[in-house]
C-alpha cells in the first residue's frame, strides 16, 4: 500500500476497512462520498468516482450503479421513480424485472413495496392473485371488501 | 436449494468434540451420516449404513486407517474405499469383492476449530479462509440444534430492524424495565460485496458517521451472519437446523496468545424446568423468533414491508443462484483459487484488532448454557494476558 488510508476516513474503524481493502489516501480521497466497501466494489466495477458521483446525485449506492449500467440504464430513468415516491434502487430493481412505473404504482397501492413486487411477478402472480393470497384465512370477507374488491 | 447448498462447505461439529469421542451420527442436508476421526487423525464422512448388511456405522470402531464396521468388521477409508473384509478374505484370498464394495463419502476438512463437510460435485472449493480466524483473543464454539427450516435463520441475517424489537425493546420489557424504548430504526441500506452482502443502518441515536452505516454488518453467503463473531445455519434437513457459532474475545495485553483446543459446547434451547423456549440470550431470542414462523414458514402469508428489503434481497439472489448452478455456473461466494484464499477480509465494524473490553470478562450474552469450565478457561486466559501493573506504568 502506497500510503495508509487513515488519513481521510471518519473513524477508526473505516480506517481500518480501508487498509483492509488496499485502499490507499488517494483512494479515500477521491471517492470521499463513499464507504471503503462501496470503493472497492466501484474499482472492481472499473466505476470512476466521476460516473460514480452522478448516480450518487439520483440516490444510488454503488452496488445500484453497477447494476443500473449493467442494464443500460442512464441516471435521467432514476428521477421518474423518486418523484413518483419509490427508493431510488427500486428504479433498478423495476429494469432488471420489466416493470413499469404504471405497474409499480399499482402494486404499491395494494400495500407491496417495488422488491416484493418485483419477485412476486417473477414467479408469475397477478397482482389480483397476489391481494387475494395475502390476506387469505385473516377477516377475509371483510378486508375484501373493504379494499374495494367484488367478493 | 438443496443443489445449491452443495457447493459450500458447511462447519458440522467442533474439532475438540474428537478429543472426547471418535465417531459421531450427523444428519447434514437430509442425510443420516457418520462422522469420525481416524487414529492417523483423518476425518471421514461416510453413510450411516454399511453396504454390506447396513448396520449402524456411527457404533464402528476407528483404525489406524478408517472406520471399521462392528457387525462383520468391514472397514473403510475417508474416500469410501473398502480395506478389508475380513471373512471374505479368509475365504477367498485372492478374491477382489472388497474393491467391488464402497460406502458413500463426502470430504472433511478442520479449519478454525471447525470440522467442516463438503457434499456437492467436484472438485470443492476452497474453505474460506476469513482474516478474524487470527484475531488475538479467546474463541468458543456453541452449537444448537433449532428445529425448523434453515432459510428462515438466515433471512434474520439481513433484517437489521429485528435487533431494535426482538433483542433490544423485548429484552427490557423481559428485565421489568419501565424506561424508553430502543432507539427506532431511521434507515437502512445494503451493499453487495463478493462475499455477501453488508447492512448498514441509522438509528435515533446514531448518524450517517456511525459505524453501523459506513461499515455495517455482514450477511455472508449463502447461511452465515458476521458480526465479528460467525453464526452457521447449516441444514440438517428441511425441518431442522444446525446453528453452529464461532466466538471470539479479544484479550488484554499484547503478548501472544495461543489457544491450543477450541472448545465446543451444545448450547441448550429449552428451559428444563418449564419446557418454554430460553428467552435471555441473544442467539436464543432469535431461536425463538425462528421456530415462532413456523418448521417452514409459510411466506405466502406474509406481508412484507420497508424492513423486509433485506430479506427479499437474500430471497432473489438465492433464486438467481440456484438458476446459476442450475445452468452450470458457481453461485456467489464460492472460492476457488486457493492462492487467494488467505486471511479473506471481511467488513467489521471496529476493525479488527479493537482492545479487550476494560472492565474484565463479562458474562456470555449470545447464548445460555455455556459450560463452567469454558467459563473458567477465558477467564484465566484473561488474567494471564493482563498485563501486570508495573509493566502497565513502564509503558507510561
Amino acid at each position: 500500500m502506497a500510503e495508509t488510508a487513515s488519513g481521510h476516513a471518519r473513524t477508526s474503524g473505516e480506517a481500518a476497512e480501508a487498509r483492509a481493502y488496499g485502499l490507499t489516501t488517494d483512494d479515500l480521497s477521491d471517492w470521499a462520498a463513499f464507504s471503503p466497501i462501496e470503493i472497492y466494489w466501484a474499482l472492481k466495477h472499473g466505476l470512476t468516482s466521476r460516473t460514480a458521483c452522478r448516480w450518487a446525485r439520483e440516490g444510488l449506492r454503488i452496488c445500484d450503479t453497477v447494476r443500473a449500467i449493467a442494464l443500460g440504464m442512464s441516471p435521467e430513468e432514476v428521477r421518474p421513480w423518486a418523484d413518483a415516491g419509490f427508493a431510488p434502487s427500486d428504479s433498478v430493481e423495476a429494469s432488471e424485472m420489466g416493470i413499469p412505473l404504471e405497474a409499480a404504482l399499482a402494486w404499491r397501492e395494494a400495500g407491496f413495496i417495488l422488491p416484493d413486487t418485483a419477485l412476486l411477478i417473477h414467479e408469475g402472480w397477478t397482482l389480483q392473485e397476489a391481494v387475494k393470497a395475502r390476506y387469505e384465512g385473516i377477516a377475509h370477507e371483510h378486508w375484501y371488501r373493504s379494499a374495494g374488491h367484488a367478493t | 436449494m438443496g443443489e445449491l447448498l452443495r457447493r459450500y462447505w458447511h462447519p458440522v461439529a467442533g474439532a475438540a468434540e474428537f478429543g472426547r469421542m471418535t465417531v459421531k451420527p450427523v444428519r447434514v442436508l437430509g442425510e443420516d451420516l457418520t462422522l469420525y476421526r481416524d487414529k492417523s487423525g483423518n476425518y471421514g464422512l461416510v453413510d450411516r449404513h454399511c453396504p454390506h448388511r447396513r448396520a449402524d456405522m456411527t457404533y464402528g470402531f476407528v483404525e489406524e486407517v478408517g472406520l471399521r464396521c462392528n457387525y462383520h468388521g468391514w472397514l473403510f477409508d475417508h474416500t469410501g474405499r473398502c480395506l478389508h473384509q475380513p471373512y471374505e478374505e479368509t475365504r477367498h484370498p485372492a478374491g477382489k469383492f472388497k474393491d467391488k464394495v464402497r460406502i458413500k463419502a463426502y470430504q472433511v476438512q478442520e479449519k478454525a476449530g471447525l470440522v467442516w463437510v463438503y457434499m456437492g460435485p467436484r472438485p470443492a472449493p476452497q474453505i474460506p479462509d476469513w482474516d478474524r480466524y487470527y484475531s488475538r483473543g479467546y474463541k468458543q464454539i456453541a452449537i444448537s440444534e433449532i428445529p425448523c427450516n434453515w432459510l428462515q435463520c438466515q433471512e434474520n441475517s439481513i433484517d437489521p430492524v429485528h435487533f431494535e424489537w426482538l433483542h433490544d425493546n423485548w429484552s427490557r420489557v423481559l428485565r421489568g424495565e419501565d424506561g424508553p424504548r430502543a432507539p427506532a430504526h431511521q434507515r437502512l441500506g445494503f451493499d453487495e460485496f463478493d462475499y455477501g452482502f453488508v447492512y448498514r443502518r441509522i438509528r435515533e441515536d446514531t448518524t450517517e458517521d456511525d459505524e453501523l452505516w459506513t461499515t455495517g454488518r455482514v450477511c455472508l453467503w449463502p447461511n452465515c451472519l458476521y458480526v465479528g463473531h460467525f453464526e452457521w445455519r447449516v441444514p440438517i434437513d428441511d425441518e431442522h437446523t444446525l446453528s453452529v457459532a464461532w466466538f471470539i474475545d479479544e484479550l488484554p495485553g499484547d503478548t501472544p496468545f495461543d489457544q491450543d483446543v477450541i472448545p465446543c459446547w451444545h448450547a441448550p434451547i429449552t428451559d428444563e424446568r418449564t419446557g418454554r423456549w430460553i428467552d435471555s440470550h441473544i442467539m436464543n431470542q432469535d431461536f425463538i423468533a425462528w421456530v415462532g414462523q413456523g418448521v417452514i414458514a409459510d411466506r405466502s402469508k406474509e406481508h412484507l414491508g420497508e424492513s423486509d428489503r433485506g430479506v427479499i434481497l437474500l430471497r432473489k439472489r438465492l433464486l438467481e443462484d440456484i438458476a446459476a448452478v442450475a445452468a452450470g455456473r458457481d453461485p456467489k461466494g464460492v472460492i476457488r483459487d486457493a492462492g487467494s484464499n488467505h486471511s479473506l477480509h471481511l467488513p467489521l465494524m471496529g476493525g479488527l484488532n479493537h482492545p479487550a473490553v476494560k472492565d474484565g470478562p463479562r458474562p456470555f450474552p449470545f447464548l445460555a448454557g455455556q459450560p463452567v469450565e469454558v467459563i473458567k478457561e477465558f477467564e484465566h486466559a484473561w488474567r494471564n494476558c493482563t498485563p501486570a501493573p508495573e509493566e502497565l506504568a513502564t509503558r507510561g
